[in-house]
């Protein structure tokens, strides 16, 4: 399953992997505001783009094409879009959209590749966001591929079970393994806030380490903005 | 439908970051007052429930199959703000780790899915959740859930300039009220088929509204849906009727001088100047944010 390669993929050693996540987020973020506001000379910025984020996955140490393929993850939908903007005579816009949305797609996996979860959620933390939301989200992730599994199990139990029958029977039948699986999630939380209980949990995560501000971070924020503006100012000047 | 990053016009995933925020932040309030912090798990691992609920096929006829998106599920179990609180944490789980809608994008999608869909979920549900219209009422509420999110993004879209023909979007139309359909009937199913296995865990809510009310609520939904799809089909009326009341120009004047000296002389680049007087703006207001947070959690304590 795919997380799990996500997975590998932060916790592996780098400069970049090193960095403060705070200093990651904010620069992905104004990245992010510097992409979606590009619209004169698109393709040459967007090809700037793209080399200096392949320069950070590079650098990062993570694996080029496995994550330039997974990024691509995004192309499906834009792909729709991108062929009704050219059916309805705008195939500039679908230029955009296939761009932007790939190089946005391509910058949140760096910062995903190269910080754990807790790590990135405990920086919006810090940032702001509302613990209890993160806390949550933080379980979803925990137990999303525990559940997945569950749901996966009753699939192949019904397919032996004779998936023949007619449709309204196989609705009724999903229905029900739905409703089961509901109860049984349900079930599965209490079962685990007992235990978080029973080990001391006091309201919040702990992380193994602090998280630390410090001056290779402020570097690494401060160029990470720079760089794509100061291409985006070249180019605009430029044109 | 999750919109990636790139689709949106800036002023559209602007406003709708900025409008999520405080959304956001009092469907956790509101959920904590019946959740204590405590119960995260049970949030958690119902969201967990609704990623893995996306493999549960249902059949629809000949090869094809839907499942469940399940706004309106936890929104009927688990109260509406609670459900927002997770679907919120499961639409940024998507943008991060699923590459599935975009980062700044995300505060539309949230929006449309954790906020308006929630709420239109559970509308006809808290009206007539209690007596015999049980029944239609979860059917509708799922219903409305699914249209109202995919209409909402479908109108940010249109803003955005992302042009559509019309076969394109009658047949988008078509296709927003046959899954809205499937997903009342998979919510309706689900909910009996849990009511009949454990019987007690989808509460019921005080009869506190008559069935006019619930009518008359679920009326306006539908009616705000057809309106806010057509006016930003033609976002020129709203200008026009703008222009005669003579509005559009003192707006301007009204949006504009806060930020005006902002645009410092010596930046050349008008990009640049905009984009500093946005940044100013953005800071300002997170600025602006964090202090009322301070001064109202401050005063809840004391």
């Amino acid at each position: 399953m795919h997380h799990v390669v996500l997975e590998r993929w932060s916790r592996r050693e780098s400069t970049l992997h090193c960095r403060d996540p705070r200093a990651k987020a904010v620069a992905l973020v104004i990245f992010l505001v510097i992409v979606a506001t590009t619209h004169r000379s698109f393709a040459g910025a967007a090809c700037a783009y793209f080399l200096l984020l392949v320069a950070l996955l590079v650098w990062a140490r993570l694996p080029l094409l496995a994550v330039l393929a997974r990024a691509a993850l995004v192309l499906p939908f834009t792909l729709v879009f991108a062929l009704i903007s050219v059916v309805a005579g705008d195939p500039h816009r679908a230029l955009l959209l296939m761009g932007k949305s790939y190089l946005s797609a391509l910058a949140v996996l760096l910062v995903v590749g190269t910080t754990p979860l807790p790590r990135l959620l405990r920086a919006f933390e810090s940032l702001g966001a509302p613990r209890f939301l993160l806390m949550v989200a933080q379980f979803v992730y925990r137990y999303l591929f525990v559940i997945a599994e569950e749901a996966q199990h009753m699939r192949v139990a019904a397919a032996s079970r004779g998936a023949s029958a007619s449709p309204a029977a196989r609705f009724r039948a999903a229905a029900g393994a739905l409703a089961v699986l509901f109860a049984r999630s349900y079930a599965r939380a209490e079962a685990i806030h007992r235990a978080m209980l029973a080990r001391g949990f006091e309201g919040r995560f702990r992380l193994l380490s602090v998280l630390r501000f410090g001056w290779a971070d402020a570097v690494f924020l401060l160029l990470a903005v720079a760089a794509p503006l100061a291409v985006r100012l070249a180019l605009e000047a430029g044109a | 439908m999750h919109i990636p990053d790139g689709f949106l016009a800036t002023p559209v995933w602007g406003s709708l970051d900025v409008a999520a925020v405080p959304a956001v932040g009092l469907l956790v309030r509101r959920a904590q007052r019946g959740f204590d912090e405590s119960k995260a798990p049970l949030l958690g691992v119902m969201g967990a429930f609704v990623f893995a609920a996306q493999m549960i096929n249902f059949p629809v006829g000949i090869g094809t199959s839907g499942h469940l998106v399940g706004g309106a599920l936890l929104a009927i179990t688990l109260g509406p703000a609670a459900a927002g609180v997770v679907m919120t944490a499961i639409l940024a789980i998507q943008a991060l780790v699923f590459q599935d809608g975009g980062v700044l994008a995300l505060g539309a999608n949230v929006i449309n899915m954790a906020v308006a869909g929630v709420l239109a979920g559970y509308l006809p549900f808290r009206y007539w959740g209690a007596g015999k219209w049980r029944k239609p009422a979860i059917f509708l509420g799922a219903m409305l859930s699914v249209l109202v999110s995919a209409v909402l993004a479908l109108a940010q879209l249109l803003i955005s300039g992302v042009a559509m023909p019309a076969s394109v979007l009658g047949l988008s139309l078509a296709l927003f009220v046959a899954s809205a359909a499937l997903e009342g009937a998979i919510t309706l199913a689900v909910v009996q088929a849990l009511e009949t296995i454990q019987p007690g865990l989808v509460p019921k809510p005080q009869a506190r509204g008559s069935f006019i009310r619930g009518a008359l609520a679920s009326a306006a939904v539908l009616l705000a849906v057809v309106g806010v799809l057509f006016a930003s089909a033609q976002p020129d009326g709203l200008e026009k009727l703008a222009q005669n009341v003579g509005l559009s120009s003192q707006a301007r004047v009204l949006f504009t001088t806060p930020l005006a000296d902002y645009e410092a002389g010596f930046l050349r680049s008008p990009w640049l100047r905009k984009a500093t007087a946005g940044m100013a703006g953005l800071v300002l207001i997170y600025a602006a944010c964090v202090l009322f947070g301070r001064v109202v959690s401050r005063n809840r304590s004391s």
